[in-house]
Formats: structure tokens, C-alpha cells, sequence
């Protein structure tokens, strides 16, 4: 091969790589199928979402409950990490997304000192610039401590206060990272009084069960959405301090969306009647049944009555 | 960030939980499933080297168990039966017992024939040859096989840390976790090192065994090294 052909094949090779790399990426955020016209609704809106079950059934649900008041409002799921989608939303490639208080504000302002649910809800709107916030829901997708039900009553313990009885001969199971966490075995020790005998990563949430039903560890760091809570009847331990940073739903959007009251009130009828259950209920129809987030979503927002 | 800052500081070494402690987890993993591989697949080897029967259907199994993934044996073997160092052994013996048991028939089978004749020509018994004729001509190889299996395991115990065994995977899990790229790489440094220095030891051990196995004769047939 000459090494003008050599050069010529080489190229051709690389152009290739190149377009099957843009045909592999499928950027959720490059196909921006044709804006529809202004509706009774005003501009049209984009809900965006996170990559995990939970933001893409909310995202549905925002956009469906919109679509129900005349909103010409559609779904963009599974966007990426929060990193992604916020940029996402600040140059208007999304206009809402579904976010969750406590983690939102550390994003903003890493050295937020708000603990509670009220406070998170107060320092929110300073730390977030030019976006705007809707109406904080009930529901709450957050690390919680459970032990199970045999365990709780034999030791009587029901809060993260109690601990401090039994840590010395109790093994602690949760997330590796969890390990160094404020909210971990640090903030148990220093807030709670709580010393566990070990720390025992996981990394798979069905091992972690297995291994807390086995009583291999005695206390288990879940999420509050997390349907094996529910499915396995562990006691949540209360959190009188308030050590855990509260994560509840909040919709992050974009000015002009804040100002369409059709959008805003369609939205805040979602989070008033959304619940930490229902929406475990929610995930656990995606997740375990593998039925269509779109499809979870329409159906409760009909039983709601919100379409 | 400098890739060595994880491997630098001592308390991550010393600490519980630290590297030393998930060395010593992952030695003992390895070292203990590649027993278990051997205790199930020398004997079997042996015997499907000396009577030349089987050798399809038994080699052919354990190939074909070659292709089971291990993560997923492992959450499969953990569900059923609950985390712990036998879940852990289990799956990583099913991998090591494949290389050990082909190389052990593999030996024996081409264990020199006319070696083989000349002690049934002096009355030896089927037990006598196995031990005193077969047997140390296919000790090169069965260490090689053993050698093989001892790399995969080694290199494949990482999956430990996902059962909540700790091990070097450990270091590769929490560090992606936490973005902690030099703990990350603090894990596969470690595992490849380990894997180097199991490579020799047992290289050495196989050229020992060589060497007593055709001491001074010059008759005798190199034994071809099979790589599986």
C-alpha cells in the first residue's frame, strides 16, 4: 500500500469511527423534534429527567398532568446526572425537571448548613439563581435506616436514637460510600451516640437484604422508595435530629414555566397528591412489574383524577 | 490527583478494612477455591487419564461451565443460600476446576507409553502405575493446570466484594463509587501485582516438579506444556 493509501484508508477509517460513534451516542437532548406552535397553554414545554426509575415516572407525570390542562408539554427521560440535566435546563434545552430538595441544595451551595425539611425548603431559592422552584411534595426519596421487625421489638428500638443500646454488638450494612457519609456511621457516632461493631458494604440492594433477613447484619441503610422496605415489613427508624438531609420531590424550572400558571398549577396538583408510598408503589410498577413509566404514570394520574 | 495517592498513605493499609486485611481476604479466597478446584478436579483428571474413558463428557462439562459468569453465579449462589466465604469458594472453584482438570487427563493420558508398558511388563498393578509411573510424568503439566486456574481465580476474586466478601474488589467498587480514582487503581495494581507474583511462585514450584520428573535419563519425553 502506498503511503497515500495508506493515509486515504486511514482517514476513511477514522471518518467511520466517527459516525458510528454519532449514531451509538443517542443524545436524548439532539433530537428536538419539530416545536410544536403556541397552545392555549403558552410555549411549549419540556420535562426533563433524570436516569433512574423514579425522575422518569415523576417527569411523566408532570408532563401528562400539563398535557390534561392544555399545556403542550412532553417528556425528554433519562437525561443523566444531575451535572447533565441542570446545564440542560440552564441553556433551555429542558424547561422542568424533577428534583429532590436536600441533594439540589448541595449541589448549588456544598456548604449549605440547613438541616431540616423547612430550612432545606427556605435556603433553596437564594442557592438556585435564576430558576425557580414549584411546590415541595409530601413525598421523599431518601436514605433511611430500617432494622427488621423481629429485631426492632426484641430491642425496642424505633429511632435512630436507640441505637446507641445495641451498636456495639450490631453490624451496619449500606452503600459503600455510605461509609464516610455525614449521615453515616460518622454522624451516627457523633450525633446518635451509635458505635457499630462494623461497617459492611453493599453494592448489590438484593445482597443487602438477603443478609439483613438472614440477620448477618442487624441494621440496613435503604432508600425511603425502596418497595423491599415495604415488601419485608422493616421498622424506619426515626430521625429526631434530623442527622439525614430531607430529599423531597420538588420541581425544578425554568423561569418562563414559572409564570405559565396552567403549567404550575397542573404540576402542583402532582406533588400535593404525591406520597412517599404512592410513589414507591410507582417505582416498584417499573421496576419489579416492568410495566412503561408512561403507562404508571397515566394510570395514576387517572385514579387521581388529574386527567 | 496523583494515581498513588490511595497506595501511599499508610492508615489505608493498616486500617480495618484496609488493604492489608482485603489482601489477606483475597489470598485466602483464592487459595482456598483453587484447593477445593483441585481436591475435585486431580482425582477426577487422574482418572479420566488413566482409563481413557469419559474424557469427552466430563472435560466437555467442565468447559462448558467455563462460560457461566461468575458475577452472576455468585448473586445467583448468594440469593440461595445467603452470603459468606462457601458462597464465594463455590463459584470461584467452578472456575478453576476446568484448566486443573484438563491438564491433569491431559498429562496423565500422555504420560510416555513406553514408560507406561514397561511397568505393566513388571507386574506393576493399574494403582502402582498411576502412583509410581503416571502420576509424576504428569506433575509438570498438572501444575501448569493449576497455574492457569490459580491466574483466572485470582484475577476473578474481585467479585467477592460485591457479596459483601471483601477482597481487592473492594478497592475497585468503593473507589468507583466515590469517583476515587486512585483507590481504584490502588485495586487493580494490587490484583495484577498479586497475580504476577502467584504466576511465579508457581512457575517455580512447576519447574521443580519438571526437573524430578526426568532426572538424569535422557530417554524420556519432554511432556508438552498444554495452555489452557
Amino acid at each position: 500500500m502506498t503511503p497515500r493509501r495508506l493515509i486515504a484508508s486511514a482517514a476513511l477509517a477514522v471518518a467511520t469511527l466517527a459516525l458510528a460513534a454519532c449514531g451509538a451516542s443517542s443524545d436524548p437532548l439532539a433530537d428536538q423534534s419539530a416545536a410544536p406552535s403556541a397552545s392555549a397553554g403558552g410555549a411549549p414545554v419540556i420535562v426533563g429527567s433524570a436516569n433512574f426509575t423514579e425522575s422518569q415516572v415523576l417527569a411523566e407525570l408532570y408532563a401528562q398532568a400539563m398535557k390534561a390542562k392544555g399545556v403542550d408539554a412532553s417528556a425528554k427521560l433519562n437525561i443523566g446526572s444531575r451535572e447533565v440535566y441542570i446545564k440542560a435546563l440552564q441553556d433551555n434545552s429542558i424547561s422542568v425537571i424533577p428534583e429532590y430538595t436536600g441533594n439540589l441544595l448541595l449541589y448549588f451551595d456544598k456548604n449549605a448548613s440547613a438541616t431540616t425539611a423547612a430550612e432545606v425548603e427556605q435556603a433553596l431559592p437564594a442557592a438556585i439563581g435564576n430558576l425557580k422552584l414549584g411546590k415541595a411534595s409530601k413525598a421523599a426519596d431518601q436514605d433511611v435506616y430500617v432494622v427488621t421487625k423481629q429485631y426492632s421489638e426484641q430491642n425496642g428500638i424505633t429511632s435512630l436514637e436507640d441505637l446507641k443500646k445495641v451498636s456495639a454488638n450490631a453490624i451496619l450494612g449500606g452503600p459503600s460510600e455510605l461509609k464516610d457519609r455525614a449521615y453515616g456511621p460518622p454522624g451516627l457516632k457523633s450525633i446518635y451516640g451509635a458505635t457499630f461493631k462494623q461497617f459492611k458494604p453493599y453494592d448489590s440492594p438484593a445482597v443487602k437484604v438477603k443478609d439483613l433477613n438472614d440477620n448477618k447484619i442487624q441494621v440496613a441503610e435503604f432508600f425511603t422508595t425502596e418497595s423491599a422496605i415495604v415488601d419485608n415489613g422493616y421498622v424506619q427508624l426515626a430521625d429526631p435530629q434530623s442527622m439525614i438531609l430531607p430529599q423531597n420531590v420538588i420541581p425544578l424550572m425554568r423561569p418562563d414555566v414559572a409564570g405559565n400558571t396552567a403549567a404550575t398549577g397542573a404540576i402542583d396538583s402532582v406533588q400535593a397528591a404525591l406520597t412517599t408510598e404512592e410513589l414507591t408503589a410507582l417505582n416498584k410498577k417499573v421496576d419489579v412489574d416492568r410495566q412503561d413509566p408512561d403507562q404508571v404514570a397515566t394510570e395514576w394520574l387517572t385514579s387521581k383524577g388529574l386527567v | 490527583m496523583n494515581l498513588f495517592d490511595f497506595l501511599l498513605v499508610p492508615s489505608n493499609w493498616t486500617e480495618s478494612d484496609g488493604i492489608l486485611d482485603l489482601l489477606v481476604q483475597h489470598l485466602f479466597y483464592t487459595a482456598l477455591s483453587v484447593l477445593l478446584a483441585a481436591v475435585i478436579a486431580i482425582p477426577l483428571g487422574i482418572l479420566i487419564g488413566h482409563t481413557g474413558r469419559g474424557s469427552f463428557l466430563v472435560i466437555g462439562t467442565s468447559n462448558a461451565a467455563r462460560a457461566i459468569p461468575s458475577l452472576g453465579l455468585l448473586v445467583l449462589v448468594v440469593l440461595l443460600l445467603g452470603t459468606g466465604v462457601f458462597p464465594i469458594i463455590l463459584v470461584l472453584a467452578v472456575l478453576a476446576i476446568p484448566p486443573i482438570l484438563t491438564a491433569t487427563a491431559a498429562g496423565v493420558q500422555g504420560a510416555d507409553p513406553e514408560a507406561v508398558h514397561a511397568a505393566r511388563a513388571l507386574g506393576m498393578t493399574g494403582g502402582q502405575i498411576v502412583r509410581q509411573v503416571e502420576w509424576p510424568l504428569a506433575l509438570p503439566l498438572v501444575i501448569s493446570g493449576l497455574r492457569s486456574a490459580t491466574l483466572q481465580v485470582v484475577a476473578t476474586a474481585t467479585v467477592a466484594a460485591f457479596a459483601a466478601g471483601g477482597g481487592l474488589g473492594r478497592l475497585l467498587i468503593s473507589g468507583q463509587r466515590t469517583n476515587n480514582y486512585s483507590e481504584m487503581f490502588a485495586g487493580a495494581v494490587l490484583v495484577a501485582l498479586l497475580a504476577i507474583v502467584l504466576d511465579i511462585v508457581l512457575g517455580g514450584i512447576g519447574w521443580l516438579a519438571g526437573r524430578r520428573a526426568r532426572p538424569k535419563s535422557k530417554m524420556t519425553i519432554e511432556p508438552v506444556p498444554v495452555h489452557t
